[in-house]
């Protein structure tokens, strides 16, 4: 059974984009799009007609946090929901995610179970909105 | 030169002045220019022999807990791997194993029907828990992830090391003497991000884990 909801995974590591594009493959998501940066995501984000963003934090480039910033600042992504999947976990940097905007957090190493737990959570809020 | 000028004599002050000018050339602007390399070269190795300090006394134990912990999340990456193979293999042995008996045994069976059912049931179960063990074998490469953001500190730390030496000795044999590139922010500022919490390095205000960030954004969500 297939959604047609739209994803991006931003990770500079492939293996990491790679579970995440399996963990949404089993629970039935199959338009994925992938991105290794927070520079290489804007353009797509602009471009295309995404319904969730998933990032990690640390990347080279732009890191997730700027990625986040900019998408809320943008008047065509602010309302995209967007998760944090990140190995990052000083507590001022998960207040400033929330504060930016981010509509959840789930720190290294995760869980099947807790990716999807907070996929539901934005997908319902979404649909609520 | 001072005679010329008593004397008024003015070609005669010139040519004493630019005998004077041609000395200075000669000898005493090269020599101011090295007293500015000497000063340069010292300047530069006080603040090279600096970054070693800070480099050998902090970052190095650093990187050698880094690396600690890279083997040790490899360690456990591989023989949690290696579990689930253990574990997938019976299942799978059990599904031929019946399969096989049922085609042996066909046509002598007298409960075809019961025997059937039974293996089917099985079969369905043991093939969701094979499922189950999959997902976890694809979860469980997620090591390479945090050890990779681990060794790319420290390649950073082993690039800034490099520079300073090669600086240090170029100091010491005279040479040019150019600026190190830093790689290692002194205070890292946690926008660029601070990489996977490492064992005996645990920054003292990380969170526990996914509960404790759960229960994070639910009192940020109830104070708003």
């Amino acid at each position: 059974m297939s959604s047609p909801v739209k994803f991006l995974v931003v990770d500079d590591f492939s293996t990491m984009r790679r579970i995440v594009k399996n963990l949404l493959q089993e629970l039935g998501y199959n338009d994925i799009t992938e991105a290794d940066d927070g520079n290489t995501a804007l353009p797509l984000l602009q471009a295309g007609s995404f319904d969730v963003l998933i990032t990690d934090w640390n990347m080279p480039g732009m890191p997730g946090i700027d990625l986040l910033k900019a998408v809320r600042a943008d008047a065509k992504l602010a309302k995209l929901p967007v998760l944090m999947l990140t190995a990052e976990a000083k507590r001022e940097q998960i207040v400033e995610a929330v504060q930016a905007g981010a509509s959840g957090y789930v720190i290294k190493p995760f869980t099947a179970v807790t990716l999807k737990e907070k996929l539901d959570k934005m997908l319902a809020a979404r649909a609520a909105a | 030169m001072q005679a010329a000028l008593d004397a008024g004599d003015c070609a005669a002050f010139r040519r004493a002045f630019e005998s004077l000018s041609e000395q200075m050339d000669a000898g005493l602007l090269p020599e101011l220019r090295r007293l500015t390399a000497t000063a340069q070269s010292a300047l530069a190795r006080f603040s090279a022999e600096a970054r070693l300090d800070k480099l050998a006394g902090h970052e190095v134990p650093d990187a050698r807990k880094r690396l600690t912990h890279v083997v040790k999340l490899t360690d456990e990456a591989a023989h949690k791997t290696m579990d689930l193979v253990d574990s997938c293999g019976p299942l799978v042995d059990e599904a031929a194993r019946g399969a096989a008996n049922l085609i042996e045994n066909w046509n002598s069976m007298t409960d075809r029907d019961v025997a059937v059912a039974k293996y089917l049931e099985k079969t369905r179960g043991d093939s969701e828990v094979l499922r189950g063990n999959l997902t976890q074998l694809l979860m469980a490469q997620g090591y390479q992830d945090i050890t990779g953001q681990i060794i790319r500190s420290v390649i950073s730390l082993v690039d800034e090391l490099e520079q300073v030496l090669g600086k240090l000795v170029r100091i010491a044999e005279g040479g040019e003497v150019t600026n190190i590139v830093r790689k290692l922010p002194d205070h890292p500022s946690w926008e660029r991000g601070l990489g996977p919490q490492v064992a005996g390095l645990e920054s003292p205000d990380a969170v526990s884990g996914q509960d404790d960030i759960d229960a994070l954004l639910s009192a940020m969500a109830a104070g708003k």
